[in-house]
């Protein structure tokens, strides 16, 4: 960790925050505030990289990863204002620019705050401890005597007590605690680490306030959408844009990176324009690519079901490939001038996004600046920056500010998907062990990459699938035969989600109840447990979902809750509704009609117990994903008898 | 291009556009009342929602043409600071995760709420479905509309 002041001028130095702000802040909105706090910095207190103080009190905290939805903005600012003593009240969150001081900014794993919980507790236990010496001066009393509540430094006395604006000078000249000297609270007198806390952008999100990367608007600026080549790894062979320029309001066509951009001055003009446009591809060899060869390849690879032998059984699970269907489509603005540039990326990669401006631009990493707004969604396919370098070719191509804009279209055909995927299961029931699972995934040029919780999603269906599959053949109860695998904090997740869903009791006529335990990136332990109806035309209503959880120390419990709603709606459609197929090099799909997601009338009603821990947070935003869909599956088998062993699982399958 | 008189949150623009431009791109684009999202362009998911005379509608789908003559209102005229009860309960239930759906969310519940005061499940399920979500915030906003026709 970074706590050292000069570094962190540097920074602000650096970030342009100032200018950030003239072009795109709503007046009123928190994201406003946190500007105004920023255009003061040469009176505030600033410990380190991620506090300042200014003399009114106002606290502002950096968030250096990514905001999604997850809740990080949130939770950093809990955990270095609850060190810091701070006043919940008097915080404001600012984002870090991409910069490399903040060390590794890439927002993915998980790993926010089992990465940097020690870290941001030192920073915010650092400010404490400079600001108790700054007062204990001015008393001439012994600082370790001092203490501090709510943004104020409180006298031995326990009468007198100071603002922290009001010591913002003087705590700037004393020298910082060596930062393995710094005392942590002990856990017993957190004041929001453990509290239920709604996002603090939830003020502006609500009233329309809140700024993701594609509601930004700079003077001059133009629009531009891409014609990429329908067939992964194909090229423009020629085009006709003479259509396309009588459009009223498009500025200039241009070829980069494969496809065809067209730039307007506005989004509408540059729609129509593109819509005008009269493209000959070279499609390529990925012409010849099907969902439907890729399966039978991947068929091959795996043995076929049926033969294991000495009394072991096997099977074999079957996976489509995912698209990631953020609300926010991508989108990036880019302002290329002469020898700097700007960026606003929706990223979950802000130093990756950097780099690529960079070899997109040709201008030095030190005159580039990468804002991150905040994200209509993530979920993994925000650590590609495709979108970024788009942005900032075309930018440096027009000479003006610019915004490109992907349809929804663009959005579902243009990913960097969840890969297909085979695999094999095999066990002996009688020996009661966690099964052999051998992962087969399609290898060709459709693009992957990481789809919220990755791996963990298909090997939790296969291996918890099967581990159902083993305790019917064993005859033993599913949760009984679990517990028999899993001991410790899976154990205790298992017993607990068994016991808050009744996991005996009798339930009503076809319907059906089905466990699913897994560790995702084994750090996070969640046992799920489904109750579903399936009715006699195979249709799957999921009435309810109990989850348990351990997750090390529950920084903000409600978000934990949060994020199991959200991974299992995410699972659900993954398992009962979508998946993109592909066709002569073609994704088929296009938008919510044929890829369509869970809806507020499938949504399960879903309950979350979070088991007490003081262990290090180990992560949340993923680990609702995977259990989900094998706990569903166990629940129809439950149900109905019958195995599903792929998915999407549809209707047909059910009768 | 054509002149259109729109009025929007109780305010008059003059707008200069193409015929058949969506509101959408025109609320955004020309009038920077960003809160209202595109997301599908074919009036599929509910992110791009705003009253029009009171009724929820698409407005990736409503010709600028279709707009002039009717009061439009976006999340941005909902009320001046988020006191507007919806916007209220959904502070209260913590609603929000990624927040990019929200706006349309909550202007399709303004509109259910006001033809339906206190609506049941059922109810909701009817007038919401067409709202998408991808954060999965669906079970929160269940609440949020209970408790926002609870404070009506």
């Amino acid at each position: 960790m970074e706590v050292n002041r000069r570094d962190f001028l540097k920074v602000v130095g650096t970030a342009g925050a100032s200018l950030m702000i003239a072009v795109y802040l709503e007046p009123g909105s928190r994201l406003a505030a946190a500007a105004q706090a920023d255009a003061v910095s040469e009176d505030t207190f600033q410990p380190n990289l991620y506090i300042k103080i200014d003399k009114d009190s106002k606290v502002t905290i950096t968030a250096f990863r990514s905001e999604m939805g997850q809740g990080i903005r949130t939770a950093i600012a809990m955990i270095v204002a609850d060190e810091l003593n701070a006043d919940w009240d008097s915080v404001i969150i600012e984002q870090a620019s991409a910069d490399p001081d903040y060390g590794d900014q890439v927002t993915g794993g998980s790993a926010s705050i089992s990465s940097y919980y020690g870290s941001l507790r030192i920073a915010g236990a650092t400010g404490r401890e400079m600001l108790k010496s700054a007062a204990a001066a001015q008393w001439e009393v012994d600082a370790a005597e001092c203490s501090t509540d709510s943004g104020f430094v409180i006298h031995p006395d326990g009468q007198q007590k100071l603002p922290y604006g009001d010591l913002v000078e003087s705590a700037s000249e004393v020298d910082a605690p060596e930062m393995w000297t710094v005392p942590l609270k002990p856990e017993s007198e957190f004041s929001l680490i453990g509290s239920d806390m709604d996002h603090w952008d939830a003020p502006d999100i609500v009233t329309g306030k809140a700024v993701y990367a594609s509601d930004i608007h700079l003077p001059n600026m133009l629009y531009a959408t891409l014609a990429r080549c329908p067939v992964f790894g194909g090229s423009v062979a020629s085009y006709d844009d003479s259509k396309t320029l009588q459009v009223n309001g498009v500025h200039s066509v241009h070829e980069i990176d494969g496809a065809v951009a067209v730039v307007a001055e506005n989004t509408w003009a540059a729609i129509k324009g593109r819509q005008a446009l009269v493209i000959s591809w070279n499609e390529g060899d990925g012409v010849n690519l099907s969902s439907q060869g890729i399966r039978a390849s991947l068929a091959e690879r795996v043995p076929e079901m049926g033969s294991a032998e000495d009394g072991r059984i096997d099977a074999v699970y079957e996976f489509p490939y995912q698209a990631h269907v953020t609300m926010e489509p991508m989108n990036c603005v880019a302002d290329v001038r002469e020898d700097s540039c700007e960026v606003w990326a929706p990223t979950q990669n802000a130093q990756q996004v950097k780099s690529v401006v960079q070899r997109a631009t040709r201008i030095s990493a030190d005159k580039i600046t990468v804002h991150v707004p905040l994200m209509g969604g993530g979920f993994g396919r925000r650590l590609q920056t495709d979108y970024a370098f788009e942005a900032a070719a075309l930018s440096k191509a027009v000479g003006a500010p610019l915004k490109v804009f992907w349809s929804r279209a663009d959005d579902i055909q243009r990913d960097f998907y969840h890969p297909m995927s085979y695999q094999y299961a095999s066990g002996d029931p009688a020996a009661v062990k966690r099964p052999n699972v051998r992962a087969q995934d399609g290898e060709n040029i459709i693009p992957s990459g990481a789809w919220r919780s990755v791996f963990n999603h298909t090997e939790a269906f296969s291996r918890e699938s099967f581990i159902d599959e083993l305790a019917f053949a064993a005859g033993i109860d599913p949760v009984e035969y679990r517990l028999e695998i899993f001991s410790g904090r899976g154990g205790a997740v298992i017993e607990l989600a068994a016991e808050k869903a009744g996991w005996s009791e009798t339930l009503p006529e076809n319907w059906g109840r089905g466990m699913a335990y897994f560790a995702t990136f084994n750090v996070t332990h969640v046992a799920m447990v489904a109750e579903v109806e399936v009715n006699a035309s195979g249709e799957v209503r999921v009435q309810r979902v109990v989850c348990a959880v351990d997750c090390g120390t529950a920084v903000n419990p409600d978000n934990i809750a949060a994020q199991m709603e959200g991974g299992i709606a995410f699972g659900l459609t993954a398992a009962l509704k979508a998946g993109v197929t592909l066709e002569n090099g073609r994704i088929n799909e296009s938008n919510f009609h044929d890829c369509p997601i869970l809806q507020i009338d499938e949504m399960p009603v879903v309950e979350v117990h979070i088991i007490e821990s003081d262990d290090n947070p180990s992560g949340i935003g993923e680990m609702g994903v995977p259990p989900i869909a094998p706990a569903l599956s166990n629940a129809i088998f439950d149900a109905t008898g019958i195995r599903v062993r792929h998915l999407p699982i549809k209707p047909e399958d059910l009768f | 291009m054509t002149e259109f008189t729109l009025s929007v949150n109780q305010q008059q623009y003059t707008v200069d556009v193409d015929d058949d431009t969506p509101l959408l791109w025109v609320l955004r684009d020309t009038l920077h009342l960003t809160g209202t999202k595109y997301s599908c362009g074919m009036g599929l998911c509910g992110s791009c929602t705003v009253l029009i005379d009171g009724q929820a509608q698409r407005s990736c789908i409503t010709p600028v043409a279709n707009a002039s003559g009717v009061e439009i209102t976006t999340i941005e005229g909902l009320s001046d600071n988020g006191e507007h009860p919806v916007q209220q309960a959904w502070q209260d239930e913590y609603v929000t995760q990624c927040g990019y759906c929200q706006p349309g969310q909550i202007m399709n519940a303004v509109a259910l709420l006001d033809n339906i005061p206190n609506p049941s499940d059922e109810d909701i399920d009817a007038a919401m479905k067409d709202v998408l979500c991808r954060c999965g915030t669906y079970q929160r906003i269940r609440k949020a509309i209970h408790s926002a026709a609870e404070g009506v």
